[in-house]
Parts: C-alpha cells; sequence; structure tokens
C-alpha cells in the first residue's frame, strides 16, 4: 500500500574488510594497560544499552555517593537537533561517547578527552521517510551496543548499520524488516558474540512479529524466528522446546483462529539478556493484533510472552505466556534482569520482569517456571496469578471485546504498570529492583477493524485516567524475592524514564515534567534534583571520564506516547496543533520537545 | 494475508458506504466524468510527475453538511483505521490533528478528498482505491463537522 523508495544501500564489501583490520589493530592497542587497569577501565564504561548482559543497569562506580549527590551539577549540554522522543541511552566506550537520535537516526561520536567534547565524527544514515508514518508511538530509538570495534544500531525504516567505532564509516547495513508491512526497527540491538540479535515493533500494525540473529562482521541475517505460527517457523524444535506449563507442537499455531496469526503481531520491541551458562537469550514479545481481541479466539501464544532461545541458531528452548489472549494490550516487552536470589531460603537463578499487565513476576531462567508472580500497582484485570498453571485469574468483568462495550475501569492502563520503554535497575548491595511505574487506568472499547497492509490494525479506543491517589506515576524499590514494594517516591505524573543503579547506592531517574533525580537506593530519599530542560523518557548511564571522575548521562526530550498523548508539548508545525492529554492537562506548563544530552558530575 | 474476519470486516464497512449511497449522486452534478481523478498515487509522485496539483477545485462533496453522512464518516475513521494515526476524535497522534482547523495541504472539501484519495507525503497512504469515492466524501464530511476548539491560537494555563 504504501510505495517505498528506498535508497540505494550498497554495503562495500572491500572497504568493510580494510576497517575491520584497521578496528582490530586500535583495540588491540587499548587493550594494552594491565589487567587491573583494564578492569577498572570497564567498570567505567557504558557498552552496551543495559550495561551488561544480565540486564542490570548497575554501574559499580561509587565516587558519587550519598553523601555527596547533592553536590552534582551539569557540566555539559548538546543539542541533538532532534525534535522525537530520546529514549534510550548514550554509551560510553574508552574515551568517546556515543548517542544516537531518534529518526532520522544521526549517531554522534563525542571526544570526551578534549574540552568542550567535541565530535569525532557524525554519521548520518540514509533512513526512507516512510517509516515516520509507520511507527506506532512517535519516531523513538533506543539506543546502540558496542562490540566488536563496531556501533550497531538500528535505524527506523528496517535496516541494522554497523559503523566502525572509531572513524564513523558504514561497515555494514542489512536490510531486516519491511515497512511495507508496518514494520519499524525502533529496538536497540543486542550483541551475543558474534550474534547480533533484532527484532521489530507493529503490534499496531498486525506484523507477523519476529527477531533475527545476524553475524556480527558481516550483517548477513543468519536465522528469523518468528514469534507466532507453526513450530518450523517460531524454531520449537523437538527436543530442544521445553515450556514448563506448555506441552506439544505447533502451540503457536493452534492457540489461534485460522491464518490469523498471520498478521497477529507479537513484535520485539524491548530489552534483551542472556546467560553465558545457560547459553540462552531472553526477551519479551508484544501484543497480539488487532486491540479487539474477539477477532482473534485463543491464547494467540507467544504473543505478551518471555522467550528464551540460543542465540547461535535460534532455537527456542522454553516460553512463558503471561497474558494468555491478551486482551488490554499488556505487551511483555519490558525487560527480563537477571539476577541471583534467595526465594524460600533456597539460591535460585532468576529472571525479573515488569510486565505491562502491572505484575513482576520472578521466574527460574533455567526452566520458565514461576516463583513470585505479584502486583507491583493496582491491578484490576486479574486477581491473582496461579502459580501452579502459571495462567492469571481473571476478572471476568475487565474482559474486553467489540461485543462488550465499553469496559470500564481497567488497571493498569495499556501504557503499563511499567513502560517497557523505561527500562527497571538491579542492583546485588541492596538486593532491591528499581522502577518506573505508572499509576494509570482505562476504559476499553473495542471494534471490529479490518487489516490493510502497512496501516495501523487496532480497533479500539482506550481513553485513560489517573488511578488511586492520583498521582500519575511512581519511582519504586522492588523486592523480587518476596514480591513487595520497599519505598516509593509518588510523582505527579506517569514516570518514562530508565532507572540507573550504582556502587554508592545512589539511583537516578528522570520525571515526564523534566527532572532529573538521584535517590538514596536504601531510602527512596531524593538527593538531589535538576530541570533538564524536556520531560526525560531516556535512561540514565554513568561512567569514569577521562579524568577519572564519575559522571552521569542522559538524554532530556520528551516524546514517544507522552507527546503524542499529550500532544500540546509539541510546537514544531503550524498546521498540527493538538490539545492536552485530558488526564493531564498541564504537562506542557512544565515542558515541551526538544532532544539534549545532559552530563552532570560533583 | 488478511484474516477471514477481518475481510469480511472491511467488506461490512464499504457495504454500509455503498448503501448509503444508494439514493444519490456518487458525483458530483458539476463533474465531467473525464474529471475522475486517476489511479491513486501518493500525492507527492503525483505532483512531481505530472508538474502540476490534482484537479481539487473540480469535486464537489455530495454529502457537505449532512449530518447522517458525518456520522457514518466517523465510524469509518476507525474501521479503516485513520484513528490509529490520527488520533481518537482526529487529534493528532503520529499524524497530525484532523481537528484544528489548520491544514497542510488545504481544508477544503475537494483538497481534503484528495489528501485521502492520493495520500500524501510522509505516511499518509493513498486509500483511493482501498475506500470508495462515497466513502471518502463521508470521512470528509465527518472532518469538516469538527469545530476547532478555542484554544488553538493561545493556550493557557491558571
Amino acid at each position: 500500500m504504501l510505495p517505498l523508495r528506498l535508497p540505494c544501500r550498497v554495503v562495500l564489501a572491500c572497504s568493510m574488510s580494510l576497517c575491520v583490520c584497521a578496528a582490530t589493530a586500535r583495540a588491540a592497542a587499548q587493550r594494552a594497560p594491565a589487567t587491573s587497569r583494564a578492569a577498572s577501565r570497564a567498570d567505567g564504561q557504558w557498552t552496551m544499552p543495559a550495561r551488561d548482559l544480565a540486564a542490570t543497569r548497575y554501574s559499580p562506580l561509587a565516587r558519587i555517593t550519598t553523601a555527596n549527590a547533592s553536590r552534582l551539577h551539569a557540566v555539559w549540554t548538546f543539542s541533538t537537533g532532534v525534535l522525537g522522543g530520546h529514549e534510550g541511552q548514550p554509551l560510553v566506550v574508552g574515551n568517546t561517547m556515543y548517542v544516537v537520535t531518534p529518526y532520522p537516526n544521526v549517531l554522534y561520536a563525542f571526544d570526551l578527552g578534549t574540552e568542550g567534547y567535541p565530535l569525532r565524527w557524525k554519521y548520518r544514515p540514509a533512513v526512507d521517510p516512510a517509516a515516520v508514518g509507520i511507527a506506532c508511538c512517535d519516531v523513538i530509538n533506543r539506543g546502540a551496543t558496542y562490540a566488536g570495534g563496531k556501533i550497531v544500531y538500528n535505524l527506523l525504516d528496517g535496516h541494522t548499520v554497523a559503523v566502525d567505532a572509531a572513524t564513523g564509516q558504514e561497515l555494514w547495513n542489512t536490510k531486516v524488516a519491511d515497512v511495507s508491512r508496518g514494520e519499524t526497527t525502533p529496538m536497540a540491538p543486542f550483541v551475543v558474540k558474534d550474534r547480533v540479535i533484532v527484532g521489530a515493533s507493529g503490534g499496531e500494525f498486525g506484523i507477523h512479529g519476529w527477531v533475527k540473529g545476524l553475524d556480527l562482521e558481516t550483517g548477513r541475517v543468519v536465522w528469523t524466528a518468528y514469534s507466532v505460527g507453526p513450530d518450523s517457523e517460531v524454531l520449537a524444535r523437538a527436543g530442544t522446546f521445553r515450556p514448563f506449563y506448555d506441552r506439544g507442537t505447533d502451540l503457536a499455531l493452534r492457540s489461534w483462529p485460522r491464518d490469523a496469526w498471520k498478521t497477529g503481531g507479537a513484535p520485539v520491541w524491548g530489552w534483551m539478556a542472556y546467560d553465558s551458562t545457560l547459553d540462552l537469550v531472553y526477551y519479551g514479545t508484544g501484543n497480539p493484533a488487532p486491540y479487539n481481541p474477539e477477532q482473534r479466539a485463543g491464547d494467540d501464544k507467544w504473543t505478551a510472552s518471555v522467550l528464551a532461545r540460543r542465540p547461535g541458531d535460534g532455537s527456542l528452548v522454553w516460553a512463558y505466556q503471561f497474558t494468555p489472549h491478551d486482551s488490554w494490550d499488556y505487551d511483555a516487552a519490558s525487560e527480563m534482569i537477571l539476577a541471583e536470589l534467595t526465594i524460600g531460603g533456597a539460591r535460585r537463578k532468576v529472571l525479573v520482569h515488569f510486565d505491562k499487565n502491572g505484575f513482576a513476576y520472578t521466574i527460574d531462567r533455567a526452566t520458565g517456571e514461576v516463583l513470585v508472580a505479584k502486583p507491583y500497582v493496582d491491578v484490576t484485570w486479574a486477581k491473582r496469578i496461579d502459580l501452579k498453571t502459571g495462567r492469571p485469574v481473571l476478572d471476568s468483568s475487565k474482559l474486553t471485546g467489540a461485543s462488550r462495550g465499553n469496559v470500564k475501569d481497567i488497571c493498569p492502563s495499556l501504557e503499563g504498570g511499567k513502560s517497557p520503554a523505561s527500562p527497571a535497575a538491579y542492583s546485588a548491595r541492596t538486593g532491591l529492583f528499581y522502577l518506573s511505574t505508572n499509576n494509570m487506568c482505562m476504559d476499553y472499547q473495542a471494534s471490529p477493524v479490518a487489516h490493510i497492509r502497512g496501516t495501523p490494525y487496532i480497533g479500539a479506543a482506550t481513553p485513560y485516567h489517573a488511578g488511586r491517589g492520583g498521582n500519575m506515576g511512581a519511582f519504586i524499590a522492588w523486592d523480587a524475592a518476596t514480591g513487595r514494594t520497599v519505598w516509593k517516591i509518588d510523582e505527579r505524573y506517569p514516570v518514562w524514564s530508565g532507572a540507573l543503579a550504582t556502587g554508592g547506592d545512589v539511583v537516578f531517574y528522570g520525571t515526564l515534567d523534566g527532572w532529573l533525580k538521584a535517590a538514596d537506593a536504601r531510602t527512596g530519599r531524593v538527593l538531589w534534583k535538576f530541570k533538564v530542560g524536556s520531560g526525560v523518557v531516556g535512561n540514565p548511564i554513568t561512567y569514569t571520564g577521562p579524568d577519572g571522575r564519575q559522571y552521569v548521562a542522559v538524554y532530556a526530550g520528551i516524546g514517544g506516547d507522552w507527546f503524542l498523548l499529550s500532544g500540546d508539548v509539541r510546537s514544531d508545525d503550524p498546521a498540527d496543533v493538538r490539545p492536552p492529554a485530558d488526564f493531564a492537562r498541564d504537562l506542557a506548563r512544565h515542558t515541551s520537545q526538544g532532544g539534549i544530552v545532559w552530563i552532570f558530575g560533583l | 494475508m488478511r484474516p477471514i474476519f477481518a475481510s469480511l470486516a472491511l467488506v461490512a464497512a464499504l457495504a454500509a458506504c455503498r448503501g448509503g449511497d444508494a439514493r444519490g449522486p456518487a458525483t458530483g452534478t458539476r463533474q465531467a466524468p473525464s474529471a475522475e481523478p486517476p489511479p491513486a498515487v501518493r500525492h507527492d509522485e503525483h505532483v512531481f510527475a505530472a508538474g502540476r496539483v490534482p484537479p481539487a477545485a473540480a469535486l464537489d462533496n455530495p454529502y457537505r453538511g449532512d449530518s447522517a453522512a458525518a456520522t457514518q464518516g466517523e465510524k469509518l475513521f476507525t474501521a479503516m483505521n485513520c484513528d490509529g494515526c490520527h488520533g481518537g476524535g482526529a487529534t493528532g497522534w503520529v499524524g497530525p490533528s484532523l481537528a484544528d482547523g489548520r491544514w497542510r495541504y488545504g481544508g477544503a472539501d475537494a483538497e481534503i478528498f484528495q489528501s485521502i484519495y492520493y495520500g500524501r507525503p510522509h505516511g499518509m497512504p493513498a486509500f483511493g482505491g482501498l475506500i470508495p469515492r462515497e466513502g471518502i466524501w463521508k470521512l470528509v464530511t465527518y472532518l469538516r463537522s469538527l469545530p476547532p476548539p478555542s484554544d488553538v491560537p493561545t493556550e493557557s494555563w491558571k
């Protein structure tokens, strides 16, 4: 339906191999220092979206403490020149900071070793503007990752690129997704050894969701694993696939009406984690399409699920569905944080997941057995999770569908008890998880809807309202071994930034009305705050600069659902003037759009 | 690729449009057959290929001011997923607001018709081959029925 005029993309195979050699030589030169110094240098870097493969967003850096955090101040800012929602986070590798903007996906490389942090280079990819109309929820990007001398990230229009980290030269550029099918690629790639794993958004366009494993050196697609469909497409192989709660073959086919799975969604747009001992990559899938559940009777596996795969060949090892037959747009794209916790007196290797559906799950990451599942925000759609079956015990009055009319007061709203866009952090020092939450509920009026390839496929009107107490958000500390909130900082608006935990027992988060805040990790006492110029939907990081000092960096730049919902935070188009969100009428009093990179220090 | 149910829903939605049109003027009386729009192409391609804008002024809305047609257009706005980009009530989402009284490509009935029929740059698909002309006119009638809010030029807080 949408004619594409893709720019010519030529992978320069010859120059690529030269660049690889050059990068390898440079990397070797950088590895020269002694081991202990290399270790402290590694401590001071932030080379992948969640800092480590366990997705903890924890840094051991401890120079910023609960005693001195009040002395934090801005040391540098940079306007990205882009207005879209600045989700994601910078990377710091050696003495360079890398920043990816929302569409048009410019990649900046800042020299942290020179006063004023001037650019070493910037990479301006050719991105198809048709993707702008296919992005469900603003033209955001969730960041890059560094591996093997390359910065790897996704362009909005379905291309994954690798750029030489030293020179900014494009090394490879692979088309992984098809905009004409409603697929876009804002997620951050996840690299395990020599495999680059990427997925596509499009749960609002009825895509056939997938992840792909690319070869890090060449960008070649090695395997494709769909979220739904026959075992052959899901890569559920006999003898390898052993889900904890389900038995049988073609589960992701038989849990759908005939052919509905082909436009059934289950996109992959969140965060991934990897356990090297088990050799498993974990990630969550998005909502089933359309939002009107009566067009897809059945469990709709594996939408709204966690999948565990082998990174080498994509084989599915186990899967668990958080929200069977999702009727509320409860994507499970939130991060899966790997931790070791003592549960019932036993030390367990678990993954912890804060689902949009309002429950926090602590799961045995070898088997997929749910150990703890408790609500971390107010939940009305289900009474509890039955740990024997793994299934939610539903409140039937909250089931939605075109024949059920307007169903009122469903909590949480489809923005999630926590948005998958705002990843949590985990500190093994405190044993606590830190996360931004939304205290919002919704009404849900579903309607029959037609699928037209490459256009939205939704079929529901879902107005929001504030939940109990009136504060629309909070930043909380969560004990995942017992399933309880340890402390909570109420916020006036939904909280949509990622969390950062540090070895100094200081945690950081940002707010929609534009504050970056530091809090005591053990008590939740706010230690410091600063108004950063636009609402924060990105994820703070920390690193050691070339001067040996600890810094904190974050993007300002409200966007994602929030600029769309509170349309009056934009002022860039005289022919497009929006009303405020009816549930947050004064947000635009405190913020408007605009991307800024901030760095803070003591 | 389309699920059967959804295809039926589409057919039903379109049949409703046709049904509503049985009485009437599928085309404006002043419109000669030669003024029929060419097959749907993207707006930018059309303009740049032909070197001139589409013949917007030659099109008449057969439902102008018809509140029943506006109501049918509102239903079509959801059934054809217009709200998926332009938001509920057409107040804007990833696509621009269509309820603010401001129009990038012209707010006359015929100009809005052209925008829907041919599509526009940066994501607006051409619906000319997907929605019958009468359905597009009902969408136009719905959008034209939305009163622009009074705080469009100045938004203030107390």
